[in-house]
C-alpha cells in the first residue's frame, strides 16, 4: 500500500510545483457569495480564486456545497425555481450570476460533465454535432474536422472512428464518460466543471480520465469535484476544502495532504470524518 | 407454528384457486375470440371491403364503414396527437409545480375516465345542433377528445422517466430549453410517446358511444366530412342489432376487423417499446 501512495504524492507535489512557477491569471472569482434550496443556506459567504488553465479540485464530505458551487458556475441552479445565489462570480471580471447575462451564453463557455455519463440517444456523431451546431453554423466538412479533434482530445478517436454513426448508447460506461468530455470540448468552452466525473468507472476508466485531465489543463481551466481524495492529489494543482456550507482551506494539492492549516482539513483528509 | 405439511397444503391451495382464475379469465377471452372467429370468418370475403352496405339480401360490404373509420380516427390523431403530445410536454417540462399544470392534470385524468357517450353528447350541443345536422367532422372531433387524454397521460408519463442528468447535459452545453425538449428529451421517450398514439388509435377506433351522436353512420359511399359518415363501430351496432341473417354476419366480419386491428395496434406497440430499450 504504501508503494502506491508515494508515487501519487510525488506526482502531486511536481503538479504544483510546476504550477507555482509563473502565477496563473485568475479565471473565476467567487465574491460574497450565497445560496439558498429555498429556506435551506446551501453556501455560506464564499470568496475563492480559480486560477487559469489549472486544474482545482473541491473536496469536502457530502452535502459540503461542492457540488452546488460547481452548479453555480454555469448556472445549473437556473433550471429549479426555489434555488437562488446571491454576491458575485466573476468570470474573465463578468459577474455572471447576474440576471443581465443569458444563461445559454454562460453555459457554452463553461461546460460541465456529470457524475453519471449522459449519452444522449443519437449517434456518436450527433452527440458531439448537438452542442456545436448550438453556437456555430460549420459545414460538414467543418464538423467533421470538429468531431474528430474532439474525440482525439478526449482520447477516445481510435475507439470511435469506426462507428461514429452507431448509437452511443451501445459503448461501455468509460467511453460514454469521455464522450462526454469530448462533447463538452466540441463547444471549446474555456472552463470545463467535472462533477466526480469517475466515481460510476472502473479504475482503469477513471485512470483514462486522469490522464485526460492532465491533458486538458494545457488549453481549458478546470474545476472537479471529487469525493476521491487521492484523485485529487493526482489530478489537482490546488484543492480547496468545503464543509457545512463554507470554504475552510484553499491550498496548492501537495500543502493541503500532507500539511494543512486548519484541523478540519486533517481530520477530513485523515479519515477521522466524512 | 403451522407445520409443514399444512404450510404446504395452504401454498397449494392458494396456488389452484389462482392458476383457476387465471385459467378462468383467459377461457372468457378465448371464448370471445372463438365466437369471433367463428361468426366472423365466414362472413369474411372479398366484398366486404369492395361493396357499400345494401339492402338486405343483396351482396353488401363494409368498405363505406372501414374508409369511414380510418378518415375520422385519422383526423381524430391528426387534431390529437399534437394537442396531446405538447399538453403532456408541458406537464412534465415546462409547467411543474405549477398550479397551471395541477389543474391541467387534474382535469385530464377527469377526461381520461370520462363515459364516451357524454364526449359525443358535448360535440353533439356544440356542433350537430348548431350547424343543424351530423357530419364526419363532429365523429373526428369527438374521437380527437377521446385521443387527447390518453396522450397527455403516456406523453407525460414517458418524459417523466427521462433521466434529469439527460436534461441538465443538454442545458449544460448552452441548449435553450426548446432544442432540449426536441432533439433530447423527446427522442430519449420516442418509444414510449409513440406507443400512447398506437394505444389511442385502438381506443378511438373501438368507440361507438360519441359517434352516434356526431356522424351517425351512413348507408351509402361518402367521403364528404360535412355529412354524415358511416364507421365499423356503428355499422356493427346497426347491423348487429337487425332481423336479416347477412346483416347479422357483417356485424361480425366488422367486430372481427376492429379486433385484429387493435390487436395489431397493441402488438405493434410492444415491439416498439421494446425496440426503444
Amino acid at each position: 500500500m504504501t508503494s502506491a501512495v508515494d508515487p501519487t504524492l510525488s506526482i502531486a507535489t511536481s503538479v504544483a510545483a510546476k504550477a507555482d512557477a509563473p502565477p496563473a491569471p485568475v479565471k473565476l472569482k467567487v465574491e460574497n457569495l450565497q445560496f439558498y434550496y429555498g429556506q435551506s443556506h446551501a453556501l455560506k459567504s464564499i470568496n475563492f480564486e480559480i486560477p487559469e488553465k489549472r486544474v482545482t479540485a473541491m473536496i469536502g464530505p457530502s452535502g459540503c456545497g461542492k457540488s452546488t458551487l460547481l452548479r453555480v458556475f454555469n448556472r445549473m441552479y437556473d433550471l429549479y425555481p426555489g434555488q437562488r445565489a446571491e454576491g458575485q462570480v466573476l468570470f474573465d471580471g463578468v459577474n455572471i450570476i447576474g440576471r443581465e447575462l443569458d444563461s445559454t451564453v454562460v453555459r457554452s463557455r463553461i461546460g460541465m460533465v456529470f457524475q453519471k455519463p449522459t449519452p444522449f440517444p443519437m449517434s456518436i456523431y450527433d452527440n458531439i454535432a448537438f452542442g456545436v451546431r448550438l453556437h456555430e453554423r460549420l459545414n460538414k466538412a467543418q464538423m467533421d474536422e470538429r468531431v474528430e479533434w474532439c474525440l482525439r482530445k478526449a482520447a477516445i478517436w481510435d475507439e470511435t472512428k469506426d462507428r461514429l454513426h452507431t448509437s452511443a448508447l451501445g459503448m461501455s460506461g468509460g467511453q460514454q464518460q469521455r464522450l462526454c468530455i469530448a462533447r463538452t470540448i466540441a463547444v471549446r468552452p474555456e472552463v470545463i466543471l467535472l462533477d466526480e466525473p469517475t466515481s460510476a468507472l472502473d479504475p482503469i476508466s477513471t485512470s483514462k480520465i486522469e490522464d485526460l485531465i492532465d491533458e486538458l489543463k494545457q488549453d481549458f481551466t478546470i474545476v472537479i469535484v471529487t469525493h476521491n481524495m487521492q484523485q485529487a492529489a493526482r489530478c489537482a494543482d490546488i484543492t480547496s476544502f468545503f464543509y457545512l456550507g463554507e470554504l475552510i482551506e484553499v491550498a496548492p494539492s501537495d500543502v493541503i495532504f500532507t500539511n494543512p492549516k486548519e484541523i478540519k482539513t486533517r481530520d477530513y483528509i485523515t479519515g477521522r470524518f466524512g | 407454528m403451522a407445520s409443514l405439511a399444512a404450510r404446504r397444503a395452504k401454498d397449494n391451495a392458494v396456488k389452484a384457486v389462482s392458476t383457476g382464475f387465471a385459467v378462468f379469465a383467459l377461457f372468457l377471452l378465448a371464448w370471445i375470440l372463438w365466437t369471433l372467429l367463428a361468426r366472423g370468418l365466414p362472413a369474411l370475403s372479398l366484398s366486404v371491403f369492395t361493396h357499400v352496405t345494401a339492402p338486405p339480401g343483396e351482396t353488401g360490404g363494409l368498405a363505406n364503414a372501414i374508409v369511414g373509420s380510418l378518415i375520422q380516427v385519422g383526423i381524430a390523431m391528426l387534431i390529437g396527437a399534437p394537442i396531446g403530445i405538447f399538453a403532456g410536454t408541458f406537464l412534465a417540462e415546462n409547467g411543474k409545480g405549477t398550479r397551471v399544470a395541477s389543474a391541467a392534470r387534474f382535469v385530464n385524468d377527469i377526461l381520461l375516465s370520462a363515459p364516451s357517450i357524454l364526449v359525443g353528447l358535448f360535440i353533439y350541443t356544440l356542433l350537430v345542433v348548431p350547424l343543424g345536422g351530423f357530419s364526419g367532422w363532429a365523429g373526428a372531433l369527438a374521437l380527437a377528445i377521446l385521443v387527447i387524454p390518453v396522450v397527455v397521460r403516456t406523453t407525460e408519463d414517458m418524459l417523466n422517466l427521462v433521466p434529469v442528468g439527460l436534461r441538465e447535459a443538454a442545458f449544460a452545453l448552452g441548449a435553450p430549453q426548446w432544442k432540449v425538449v426536441m432533439f433530447v428529451t423527446w427522442r430519449a421517450a420516442r418509444a414510449g410517446i409513440v406507443t400512447g398514439l398506437l394505444l389511442s388509435i385502438a381506443r378511438a377506433a373501438g368507440e361507438t358511444a360519441p359517434l352516434l351522436f356526431t356522424s351517425l353512420g351512413n348507408n351509402a359511399w361518402s367521403l364528404d366530412l360535412t355529412k354524415p359518415m358511416a364507421s365499423l363501430p356503428v355499422a356493427i351496432y346497426q347491423y348487429a342489432g337487425s332481423p336479416f341473417d347477412d346483416w347479422v354476419a357483417l356485424a361480425w366480419a366488422g367486430a372481427l376487423l376492429i379486433t385484429v386491428g387493435v390487436l395489431v395496434l397493441n402488438v405493434a406497440s410492444r415491439l416498439v417499446l421494446a425496440r426503444g430499450h
